[in-house]
């Protein structure tokens, strides 16, 4: 009987995912001085090439790169499920996904054809061969938990959402007919479908493990991903098919608005009960999250009654506000328990003494964890405000580049712990 | 000399603590002791630690805690019965 226990030997090299979690803060950076470049032309609206080009530096360089290199982890640690040579498929995950998202963002801003080619046929790949591993992964897991489904569900709106993906790409560069009346639904499955279900997923063992609360509800877990991915497919067919009414995509989107709002204010109900209140930076992380998705939900509410979606403000709200502080909260508690987790895997196995290993506290200093924390608070809101007032993009834009760089220091202070210990 | 229980309750700790403490507490058993250590959820990583550091150890669901876990030296056959003793009136570990 084995039940989800977990042999030493089952968990990944650490380069697998901190090859992931140490890049994706540079795509932030890069986000950042975007910003400061071009200034309020990035956020006139969501169509300018700039805007475009922002907006995959943040979901494809920040967000998916941090869920790849996570699920990698996720699937042996918390499924069970191994994946084959795990270092070579990391390494060759990581190349395609990296430079896709430049070629991408590069051809998004220039206009260059040769670029999005270059850029569907990596992303194509790259995700392509995420979506086998981690499908075949979790098909053979040995867990039966929730967040399983969840990270099926997701992985199969991901498949969808990719699949529009490389076809604007290439569409764009005329190698392939464009379907550009699909644009929200590739928005639609790779946001609230990939990342929002996976962040779903993954908080059902995170928040109570790392966060010290109850558990989520059992019919919370049991139907909220899949009621979410079927309102989401029937609000996707609503956009796609002409005969549908526009009222059966409004019913869709409230199913969504419902469940998404219910996710948020049961983690911030979750979060209240949590046994020991000691501060932590990575639960002020999931408040801004959640109350950025509740802000969302209200946000597409209103604009759906008023007959006007303010289209930016709801995506920064989702990615910046929601996904990324979610993404970048969870990395305080993943980065540093990797570290310490590799650290006693290296001493268990070579038979040395386990002492003498750096507590997490010590990994990453909790000082400068807050720091970020406050950069990243101030860059969201700088960020909304300068969709108001536009002359605040420039200084938006350097608050954004602080906050990830900072970020970046803080997740290389975790691998540099590790090097010294090891 | 009869078999002495450590109850270790590591319920409302941050991982990875409950492990850090349980490998330790452990290292601390004498002649006859077993440890008992309770926790909120299933401590995936803690029984490989426990095999390969010379520990045995039964997993049953707890009464007060969602799991509770009975460690003891393996080549200690007195706190081994002790703590099988001990977990009779709980039930199998159930995911």
């Amino acid at each position: 009987m084995n039940y989800a226990a977990l042999s030493l030997e089952q968990t990944p090299p650490l380069s697998v995912p901190l090859r992931f979690f140490l890049t994706a803060p540079l795509f932030v950076v890069a986000a950042g001085l975007f910003l400061i470049v071009y200034g309020q032309d990035a956020l006139l609206n969501r169509w300018t090439p700039w805007t475009l080009a922002l907006t995959h530096l943040m979901t494809l360089g920040f967000l998916a790169l941090v869920m790849v290199g996570a699920v990698q982890q996720l699937l042996p640690v918390l499924m069970g499920a191994s994946v084959s040579r795990p270092g070579l498929t990391s390494g060759v995950l990581h190349g395609l996904l990296t430079l896709g998202t430049v070629a991408l963002v590069s051809g998004l801003a220039s206009g260059s054809a040769p670029a999005m080619v270059t850029a569907a046929i990596l992303l194509g790949g790259g995700f392509g061969l995420f979506i086998t591993v981690a499908g075949w992964g979790l098909w053979r897991a040995r867990s039966g938990h929730f967040t399983r489904t969840a990270m099926m569900l997701s992985l199969l709106a991901l498949t969808v959402a990719v699949a529009f993906g490389v076809n604007q790409s290439a569409g764009y560069a005329g190698a392939l007919p464009l379907f550009r009346e699909y644009t929200d639904v590739h928005l639609g499955l790779g946001l609230l479908g990939w990342v929002g279900l996976l962040i779903i997923g993954v908080a059902y063992q995170v928040v109570p493990m790392f966060q010290i609360t109850p558990d989520y509800p059992r019919w919370l877990m049991r139907g909220l991903t899949p009621v979410l991915f079927l309102a989401l497919i029937g609000w996707a067919l609503a956009h796609s098919v002409p005969a549908w009414s526009a009222w059966t995509g409004t019913l869709f989107g409230a199913v969504l608005a419902i469940g998404f709002s219910g996710f948020a204010v049961t983690t911030l109900w979750l979060q209240h009960q949590r046994r020991r209140r000691l501060p932590d930076v990575t639960l002020d992380f999931w408040r801004v999250a959640m109350a950025s998705l509740l802000a969302a939900v209200l946000v597409w509410v209103w604009g759906r009654v008023s007959g006007a979606v303010p289209e930016l403000l709801l995506g920064v709200l989702f990615v910046m506000g929601f996904a990324q502080s979610a993404v970048n909260g969870m990395l305080y508690k993943i980065g540093p328990f990797l570290v310490w987790l590799h650290l006693n895997n290296r001493r268990q196995t070579e038979g040395r003494p386990q002492t003498g290993i750096p507590n997490m506290k010590q990994i990453i200093p909790e000082r400068s964890m807050r720091y970020q924390f406050r950069l990243q608070v101030g860059a969201l809101a700088a960020v909304i405000a300068a969709l108001a007032l536009p002359v605040l993009a420039r200084p938006a834009g350097i608050l954004v580049t602080l906050s990830a760089l900072l970020l970046a220091g803080n997740l290389s202070l975790a691998y540099k712990t590790y090097r010294t210990h090891a | 000399m009869n078999a002495r229980e450590r109850l270790l309750d590591v319920s409302e700790l941050e991982p990875p603590e409950p492990l850090e403490l349980t490998l330790e507490s452990a290292t601390r058993l004498s002649a006859g002791e077993y440890l008992r250590m309770l926790h909120r959820r299933f401590p995936c990583l803690l029984f490989d630690n426990l095999d390969k550091q010379g520990y045995g150890h039964l997993i049953r669901s707890g009464r007060e805690t969602a799991c509770e876990v009975f460690i003891w030296r393996r080549d200690d056959a007195m706190a081994a019965e002790a703590a099988h003793a001990a977990a009779k009136g709980l039930s199998e570990w159930r995911e």
